[in-house]
């Protein structure tokens, strides 16, 4: 490990939090809900419904929230995996004009899919078993024609070295490689084709704690040298807090509070983000059942049906009447953007009020 | 003292595949007392499934129990070592689910999908305890209100499918104690789970413990979960129990080099944005392919060149009671330890 890591201290690289990479407005994602043998529509699963953020050059945003809130949908309507039934999406290059991603078409996309790329949290499931890696991680340089015969094979051979993989597994089948090494192909490939934005959608969840450390470790050290920008799809909080200059929170298809990382984790301003805080387990046994601990009653909203007015008012502790029928707006408060009536009245608590 | 509840030695579960052994679980010592709450953490494939299969010998084939004993103290006073049993035969029956049960990570393990939540329970109410139908529904509702299940009397008419991943997991957890075990095994239950489903199940079995007073052996990789409900903690790896101490001193004063390790890598909330982990290099090697001396000295910040490589630690107590397998702790190497030792 190199001093600077071990003293932990930051390099910001060349991040500059005023230029855009991604800009998002009013993001819709509905999936229709069919019916019978003549496919009519009952309903809309409303994955997605609203919401709009900006990414900035250099950043890593985390996204946050509980499964089914629309993390991953989010993330794939970005490179228009899924298509989205609303809203906008520009994508700016650094050296370039914005492309708005809905109306791209094929040859724009194509440009967009090689800059913006994609890590998954199941490195089995999103690695072909019937390729070996080196073509597996070669496919990109084929597909975007960056590169061709041996020079495909030197570069990816040049990527497994830095990603801490032996060049010699080029040949290797996924299947002979561990967790961890597999998630190390998998952003091997994101990256051969030399992105500047990548989307890791949960790209450590499934990891244990010691590779999961070198995982994290490999992206930030990755970020610093390419020049990346993440949009880091996580429900870990404590590694969202390590790795995250700002952070998301999604409930039921929206956002309910953006804002920095250090002010969202020291005084939350959204009930939804308190409760979340509060159920992360704290590694200290001294600290057990010392301060009051948030628990969240009842399931998460069904975005199928979502309740009326803010919807996560049956879920939560502070709601009146109003929260029943007013549907909260996401504004601004101190440092952060919040969707709740009473983001400015109540005290909420943060990591700070328990901090080990 | 009082008497242990369970008491396992020198077990070793090992899995013969074409012509090679794979051992799960080699050697293990774990001692669990009545009423309280005993974590087995480590990495993935280091055997704490077989481990805890092992205990009411549901092994899956070619895995066998080889050697060792787990010796479990009955209600009825008898002593019984259920590595000897007959995996099929009628004791470990009356036994599993009854005196000890387990819960899984997957619910789907434990609950049947043909039946419904409410026949299963009242099953195995019934298989237990000689009880009529009529009361062992009423205890099935009993249990089910105990674990929070809304409207339990509904529930009792559906099918594990119908319910969501928590419901589900209640559920389970409804069925495994309905004939109040004096063990519940509980494998990863919550890994599965979101930070606040996760959080509402562990309270859930922290409050049914103190009322029932039923010891818990629960399995996890995480050690957050660990600090927030055990009383002590067997760390493994590699087939092994290599740490086993109380919890503080788990997380204070742990001596073995790889719980040391695991505890630096865990990410905790409320330290400065961006601070980097420590990371322990490497990663668990094959288990038929057991590294020579200590099997963690690969990746061991610690090791002793030509010591750690070749002689295999045995298990030594330390005077505060911390059991540890480390040549840092063996008696004849302590004047040389404490440089590294401490943290
Ligand atoms: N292709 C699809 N068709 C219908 N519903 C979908 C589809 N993809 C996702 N959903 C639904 O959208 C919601 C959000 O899912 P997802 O984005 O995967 O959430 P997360 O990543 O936060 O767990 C869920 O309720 C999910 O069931
Ligand atoms: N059915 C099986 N056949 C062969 N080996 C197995 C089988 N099941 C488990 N193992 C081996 O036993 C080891 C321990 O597995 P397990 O107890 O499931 O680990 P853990 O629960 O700690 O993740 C694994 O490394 C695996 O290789
Ligand atoms: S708007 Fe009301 S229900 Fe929603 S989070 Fe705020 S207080 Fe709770
Ligand atoms: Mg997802
Ligand atoms: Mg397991």
């Amino acid at each position: 490990m190199t001093l600077v890591a071990k003293q932990g201290i930051r390099r910001s690289g060349s991040s500059d939090r005023r230029t855009p990479i991604y800009t998002v407005e009013g993001l819709r994602v509905h999936f229709p809900i069919t019916r019978g043998v003549m496919r009519r529509i009952v309903g809309q699963v409303k994955a997605v419904d609203d919401i709009s953020f900006i990414v900035y050059r250099g950043e890593t945003l985390g996204l946050v929230g509980e499964s089914g809130c629309g993390k991953t949908t989010t993330g794939r309507a970005l490179l228009r995996i899924v298509e989205p039934t609303g809203g906008r999406i520009t994508y700016t290059p650094p050296d370039g004009d914005p492309i708005n991603v809905r109306t791209a078409g094929r040859d724009e996309l194509k440009a967009v899919r090689r800059a913006a790329r994609m890590v998954f949290q199941d490195p089995n499931s999103s690695l072909n078993p019937r390729l070996p890696v080196g073509e597996i991680i070669g496919e990109g340089l084929h597909y975007h024609g960056i590169a061709r015969g041996a020079e495909i094979e030197d570069r990816v051979a040049d990527m497994l070295r830095r990603v801490g993989l032996r060049p010699e597994y080029i040949r290797r089948y996924p299947h002979a490689f561990s967790g961890g090494e597999r998630q190390r192909i998998g952003i091997a490939r994101a990256l051969a084709v030399n992105p500047n934005f990548v989307i890791c959608d949960e790209a450590v969840s499934a990891l244990d704690v010691s590779v999961q450390a070198q995982i994290l470790r490999l992206l930030r050290e990755l970020k610093d040298e390419f020049d990346l920008t993440y949009l880091f799809v996580g429900h870990d909080l404590a590694v969202i807090q390590h790795i995250c200059d700002r952070v998301a929170v999604m409930y039921a298809g929206k956002l309910v509070e953006i804002g920095p990382t250090q002010s969202i984790f020291a005084t939350p301003r959204h009930p939804y983000t308190e409760a979340l805080l509060s159920a992360v387990p704290r590694p200290d046994p001294r600290v057990r059942g010392t301060g009051e601990r948030v628990r969240l009653a009842g399931e998460v909203a069904d975005v199928s049906n979502l309740p009326s007015g803010c919807a996560f008012h049956p879920r939560c502790r502070y709601a009146t009447e109003r929260c029943k029928t007013e549907t909260p707006q996401l504004r601004p408060v101190g440092e952060q953007m919040v969707a709740c009536h009473f983001a400015d009245s109540l005290t909420l608590k943060g990591v700070g009020s328990y901090a080990a | 003292m009082t008497q242990p509840l369970l008491e396992i030695s020198g077990l070793k579960t090992h899995f013969g595949v074409g012509g090679t052994t794979i051992r799960a679980v080699d050697g293990v010592d774990l001692v669990v007392n009545p009423g309280e709450t005993v974590c087995l953490v480590g990495e993935s494939g280091c055997g704490k499934s077989m481990m805890a299969r092992s205990i009411l010998r549901i092994v899956p084939p070619p895995g066998q129990v080889t050697a060792g004993q787990i010796n479990l103290h009955r209600q009825s006073g008898k002593v019984v070592d259920l590595a000897a049993l007959d995996p099929k035969g009628a004791e470990i029956r009356s036994i599993r689910g009854r005196e000890v049960a387990m819960i899984f990570q997957e619910p789907m393990t434990a609950l049947g999908p043909v039946q419904t939540i409410g026949s299963q329970i009242t099953d195995a109410i019934q298989l237990h305890l000689k009880v009529s139908r009529k009361e062992a529904r009423n205890q099935a509702i009993e249990v089910l209100t105990r674990v929070g299940m809304p409207r339990p009397e509904q529930r009792l008419e559906a099918y594990p499918f119908q319910l969501s991943g928590g419901m589900r997991q209640r559920a389970m957890i409804a069925l495994a104690l309905s004939c109040q075990p004096r063990l519940l095994i509980a494998d990863e239950p919550t890994t599965a789970l979101d930070v606040t489903t996760q959080a509402v199940i562990l309270d859930l079995i922290r409050d049914l413990q103190a009322e029932m007073g039923m010891a818990v052996l629960f399995i996890t990789h995480d050690l957050g979960v660990v600090a927030e409900i055990a009383d002590s903690v067997a760390v493994m790896y590699l087939g092994r129990v290599v740490e086993r101490a109380a919890v503080d001193d788990i997380f204070h004063n742990a001596r073995h080099p790889y719980t040391r390790g695991l505890l630096r890598s865990i990410p905790r909330l409320g330290i400065r944005v961006g601070e980097e982990l420590d990371t322990i290099e490497g990663m668990v090697p094959n288990p038929f392919n057991r590294p020579s001396g200590c099997s963690f000295h690969p990746r061991c910040v610690e090791m002793i060149p030509g010591r750690c490589d070749r002689v295999d630690p045995s298990r030594t107590r330390l005077p505060d009671g911390t059991e540890v397998r480390c040549l840092l702790h063996e008696p004849h190497r302590q004047e040389t330890a404490p440089a590294g030792a401490l943290q």
